[in-house]
């Protein structure tokens, strides 16, 4: 059966002598891997479709249930090349990649995050490249049910007040108030000011999020906690974050 | 028996790359049908190729001796090193006849997908090269893909402050093909790097 879709290319992996097996982060489909013939040789008609991040127009073929179908047709629609010469934008791009594997399983249609991540991707050719990328956590963690709470507390639910630090806890995946934490040691400080960032940037837009005004220090102190903790979802970290940029 | 000799064969073949049950066999068949002489050469090629491979200390080629031969022949030129990922690039570049310098393999490239960092690659030991003097052009070629970009982008702030002149093999359209057929990407880098006539 031939499949058409739209994807973005998340990784490639050599199969073969010249074959290569490509994940995509689909429109219609979610993650999907496919079998692409001959890829790396010279003449090959995929050309530069199959680099990360390049958004193509994609043919598959085989069995519904196929576990590895056949990569027919690939055109670009969009190359990103812009986030692929730039190092550092690649190197913080393989986060969101990662992300995007280790958290969504494959084959299960995800329209919010197919769509987030052209959103980001296109964003992040230009503009306030920090931001971009801590907003893209944060939206992708609240669509795979991950988000931190940091608005209220995680065992008593009484809300939280935005005008001291708060101590947000690995383990309960939230902030938690006076009375419900006991040792304060297992827990990471968090300002006031991140607070207030992060509950604010719950009703942002990629559309409109030029219009915030967001002090660097306050984007590195939300990005290390959402690191943090993408790390304990995980059991480990992010095999990118690695790499400094 | 002869079919337990032959299926093991064929088994045996199987592992390769890019050959499945059919070509085994066909492999197989002809293995059977060569004189013993040949065959017995056949063999002792992969015996003595497992056992007499090593990494050539200098460049990290892979060769029977240490240093390798394209490092002990004194008629190449020192001061120009290419840089490839794999020691199969280095036969690529031979194939050509146009370049007489010597080669560093760097056994990979970077990927932050992957985990695969700077350490894991023979980058160190290529800056320790150009350190010790006597190298005028490092030229980088890397394969031209994402992963080979960024280790050719990493290398080249890496040997900028040391003052060797660095350079990248060129990107462009395969020769014999179509404009018509190339997709953006490539046409677009090989417009940016045309070179005036």
């Amino acid at each position: 059966m031939l499949t058409r879709t739209e994807g973005i290319v998340l990784r490639t992996a050599v199969f073969g002598e010249a074959d290569l097996i490509v994940t995509y982060l689909t429109r219609d489909h979610g993650i999907l891997k496919a079998f692409a013939k001959s890829p790396r040789k010279i003449r090959s008609r995929f050309g530069s479709s199959l680099e990360p991040l390049t958004h193509s127009r994609i043919a598959v073929m085989g069995r519904e249930d196929a576990q590895l179908p056949r990569l027919t047709q690939s055109d670009i629609l969009r190359p990103f090349q812009t986030l692929r010469d730039d190092y550092t934008t690649f190197v913080r791009a393989s986060r969101l990649i990662e992300m995007n594997l280790r958290f969504l399983p494959e084959r299960e249609p995800n329209h919010d995050a197919f769509r987030l991540m052209m959103q980001a991707l296109a964003k992040l050719e230009s503009g306030r490249k920090n931001l971009y990328f801590l907003y893209y956590k944060m939206r992708f963690l609240q669509i795979c049910g991950y988000l931190p709470g940091l608005e209220i507390c995680g065992r008593c639910g009484r809300s939280s007040s935005e005008r001291s630090p708060q101590y947000f806890y690995l383990a309960h995946g939230s902030i938690l108030c006076e009375h419900c934490s006991a040792v304060r040691d297992e827990a990471r400080e968090l300002s006031a000011g991140a607070l207030r960032v992060f509950c604010g940037m719950l009703n942002w837009r990629f559309a409109t999020i030029d219009r915030f005004r967001v002090g660097d220090h306050l984007i590195a102190e939300l990005d290390s906690l959402l690191e943090a903790h993408i790390a304990y979802v995980l059991a480990r970290p992010l095999q990118s974050t690695v790499f400094t940029a | 028996m002869t079919q337990n000799i032959i299926n093991n064969l064929i088994t045996q073949l199987t592992r390769l790359p890019g050959v499945g049950r059919k070509s085994a066999q066909r492999l197989a068949f002809f293995i059977l049908n060569l004189p013993k002489d040949d065959a017995q050469a056949l063999a002792e090629a992969i015996v003595d190729l497992k056992e007499k491979a090593r990494f050539c200390s200098i460049c990290s080629n892979i060769a029977d001796a240490d240093p390798c031969d394209i490092c002990r022949d004194e008629a190449r030129d020192r001061s120009r090193i290419c840089v490839v990922e794999e020691p199969s690039n280095i036969l690529a570049v031979e194939r050509t006849r146009c370049f007489r310098g010597v080669y560093h393999v760097l056994l990979g490239a970077l990927s932050p997908i992957d985990g695969i960092t700077p350490d894991r690659l023979k980058i160190k030991e290529l800056v320790g090269r150009v350190q010790n003097g006597g190298v005028e052009e490092v030229i980088l070629a890397t394969n031209p893909n994402t992963k080979g970009e960024m280790t050719a982008r990493h290398i080249t702030e890496l040997l900028k402050p040391l003052g060797v002149r660095v350079s990248r093999i060129a990107y462009g359209l395969p020769i014999g093909s179509d404009i018509e057929f190339a997709d953006e990407v490539t046409l677009s880098k090989s417009l940016e790097g045309r070179r005036e006539l």
